[in-house]
């Protein structure tokens, strides 16, 4: 090109490119302003003999331009057809765009495993990323849908509300988890006003309808709207949004699962519980319960209060200690409770439940044992008569109003390993004020004390019961688990499980909370149901 | 449990015709399981031995799934036709075997005659 921008000459490709330029030697209408702008800044006079990294569009493509230039003022002009590069480079952005996209949406939604969570966001980062608006569709019950609307920096909103998928082009097969239909194929005028979320600028202008693929179906479906003032939907885009609803699909999935879980979870273990136990015909029952790992609620000891049917009936306490902990123990405790409570009517002949629940047992596929201690109670006046077995358990300990401490002499053979179960039924009477302890092996079995590695042991029970006498019993089983709580320390324990029968000190169904010696005085201190 | 249990072990011996069993260190559930795995290989049915003897001059603690894992070495044994003795026995196996009424059933001996054990007890 010559000073004044008109072409000199050009090559066959040259004149291909700029067919208009060829051959003349006039400034041509069609040189590109970039190039224009650029020969008269080389040529000006200026003294420019380099200049940087230039390039634009000649017609559809894209070119960079390399000047040479000559003494006597011409510039020759190397056009390089950069349109390829450009376009791999501008592949590569997308594709990395993308695949940080995904990346933050596994790691948005795979961070929690609550639905309604995982929802919001799947339908925030759709409308952030991919579309300027985003509906998500999930089925609820019957012909409600849950609808989670977003539009790009608007809120998030979740309706339910019964809708017909069919009004959606393929909206219903996508919830059935059949292939979407491409994007093209979609009339955008067919979109129902439900489906268009508030405040969405404008008609629509090109959707995307695609399935969040679940557990072998699908567990709903992604909406994509644009509206008509902007791009459409690209095939590759289209493509983009499934690679983004299987991600999401899986997310929502797996905390779906899990709350289903969780309600199963919560279920099963409210059945397997310590009871709340208080005032019963005349006797005050208290039951304290310390699984052997604090992040658990159940383990492998248990204790129940079957009320007799009226005040002069007897009611069963029973409390026992499955072999093992945890989840596994618990359940066994669950069986046996109920199997207890089924021989209600028995529980005259401790020793004939015992070998009900033997027979039981050895019938079950379980191999575990249970050891138990039965107390039969009823009110007689002011007093409570006791009849007490142990079955391989601890014998029970009574807290006398004088402060002794009596080991019951029941004994008797554990439950559910051997052919037949042989026990000893002691009876005892409480006096208002005195407490009857059944107690697991936890609280014995406790090691640490001040040198560590100690087992607290029976005796030593015993000795610091003797300064609890007189005490109410919730007061009493607060007082044992703390007992052992101190002697181990920061230690490891197994299940503890405590549960106190009291005779109350005064008057009938009265509950006993103060000081003063049992049988003496008789004020009256304290009044419940 | 606070303490670290000292080392399980258990050393296995056959006499002419018995099978002796040296049970050393805590058994709970953990170390339940590897006896009764021990065992259970040992006394197939056409065993030759006549007894199991497990010794327990070294154990250090037992549980209630310790205790679950003598009553299933026992199952072994009496299926095998093999009698169970338990030796050298510690105060408070001693005592879990009176608690739970379990001594008589795993080794048939009646109570009054096992107040003794044949060895020293350490």
């Amino acid at each position: 090109m010559d000073r004044d921008g008109g072409i000199v000459e050009a090559n066959t490709a040259a004149r291909a490119l700029l067919p208009a330029a060829a051959g003349g030697d006039r400034p041509p209408e069609d040189l590109p302003d970039w190039l224009a702008d650029a020969h008269r800044r080389m040529s000006g006079g200026l003294g420019v003999t380099r200049l940087d990294a230039l390039s634009g569009a000649i017609g559809e493509r894209l070119f960079e331009a390399y000047p040479t230039p000559s003494t006597d003022g011409d510039v020759v002009w190397w056009l390089i057809d950069d349109t390829e590069r450009r376009q791999a480079e501008e592949i590569l952005r997308s594709e990395q765009e993308r695949a940080a996209i995904l990346s933050e949406v596994s790691s948005t939604l795979l961070s929690s495993l609550n639905v309604a969570h995982c929802t919001e966001a799947t339908a925030r980062l759709a409308a952030c990323h991919l579309a300027d608006a985003a509906v998500l569709v999930t089925p609820a019950q019957g012909p409600c849908f849950s609808l989670t609307y977003a539009r790009a920096g608007g809120p998030v909103t979740q309706v339910l509300r019964a809708i017909e998928p069919a009004t959606v082009p393929g909206l219903a097969e996508a919830l059935q988890g059949l292939p979407p239909i491409p994007t093209q194929w979609i009339d955008p005028g067919d979109i129902p006003p439900w489906a268009i979320p508030e405040g969405f600028a404008g008609p629509v202008g090109s959707v995307i309808v695609t399935p969040l693929p679940g557990r072998g179906t699908a567990d709903g479906a992604l909406i994509l709207l644009r509206p008509g003032t902007a791009r459409a939907f690209s095939e590759s885009e289209d493509g983009f949004a499934r690679l983004f609803a299987a991600r999401a699909g899986a997310a929502l999935s797996a905390a779906r699962l899990y709350t289903e879980q969780a309600g199963i979870t919560a279920t099963l273990i409210r059945d397997l519980l310590p009871p709340q136990l208080g005032g019963v015909h005349g006797v005050e029952y208290a039951g304290r319960y310390r699984p052997a790992r604090d992040d658990e609620r159940v383990g492998g000891d248990f204790y129940d209060v079957h009320p007799g049917a009226d005040p002069s009936r007897e009611s069963l306490v029973v409390l026992g200690d499955v072999a093992g902990k945890g989840l596994d123990a618990a359940v066994l405790t669950g069986k046996i409770r109920n199997s207890l409570h089924t021989l209600l009517p028995l529980s005259h002949d401790h020793e004939y439940v015992l070998n009900l629940l033997n027979a039981a047992l050895l019938r079950s596929r379980h191999s575990r044992f249970v050891t138990l201690v039965l107390a039969s109670a009823r009110r007689r006046g002011v007093r409570v008569r006791l009849r007490l077995t142990s079955a391989g358990h601890p014998p029970p300990l009574v807290v006398r109003g004088d402060g002794r401490v009596e080991e019951s002499g029941t004994y008797g053979d554990l439950v559910g390993a051997m052919p037949t179960v042989s026990a000893r039924t002691v009876e005892t009477v409480l006096a208002p004020g005195e407490t009857c302890l059944l107690y697991t092996d936890g609280i014995t079995e406790a090691r640490g004390g001040p040198l560590g590695g100690e087992l607290y042991g029976s005796e030593r029970l015993k000795r610091d019961l003797t300064g609890c006498a007189g005490m109410p019993a919730e007061a009493l089983v607060e007082r044992v688990h703390m007992l052992a709580a101190q002697w181990l320390g920061q230690g490891r324990h197994d299940d503890m499980a405590v549960v106190a029968i009291s005779a109350p000190r005064a008057g009938p169904l009265a509950v006993v909370n103060g000081e003063g010696r049992p049988g003496k005085t008789r004020k009256r201190q304290g009044r419940s149901s | 449990m606070t303490t670290p249990s000292p080392d399980f072990s258990l050393v296995v011996t056959a006499v002419p015709d018995a099978l002796i069993v040296e049970v050393a260190g805590d058994l709970d559930r953990g170390t339940g399981e590897k006896l009764i795995r021990t065992v259970a290989e040992r006394l197939t049915p056409d065993t030759a031995f006549r007894r199991l003897r497990l010794d327990f001059r070294h154990l250090t603690w037992i549980d209630s799934m310790g205790l679950s894992a003598l009553l299933m070495v026992h199952h072994h044994a009496d299926t095998a036709g093999v009698g169970l003795r338990l030796d050298r026995r510690p105060d408070f196996l001693e005592r879990l075997l009176d608690l739970t009424g379990t001594f008589t059933y795993l080794t048939g001996i009646p109570r009054a005659a096992g107040e003794v054990p044949d060895a020293g007890a350490g």
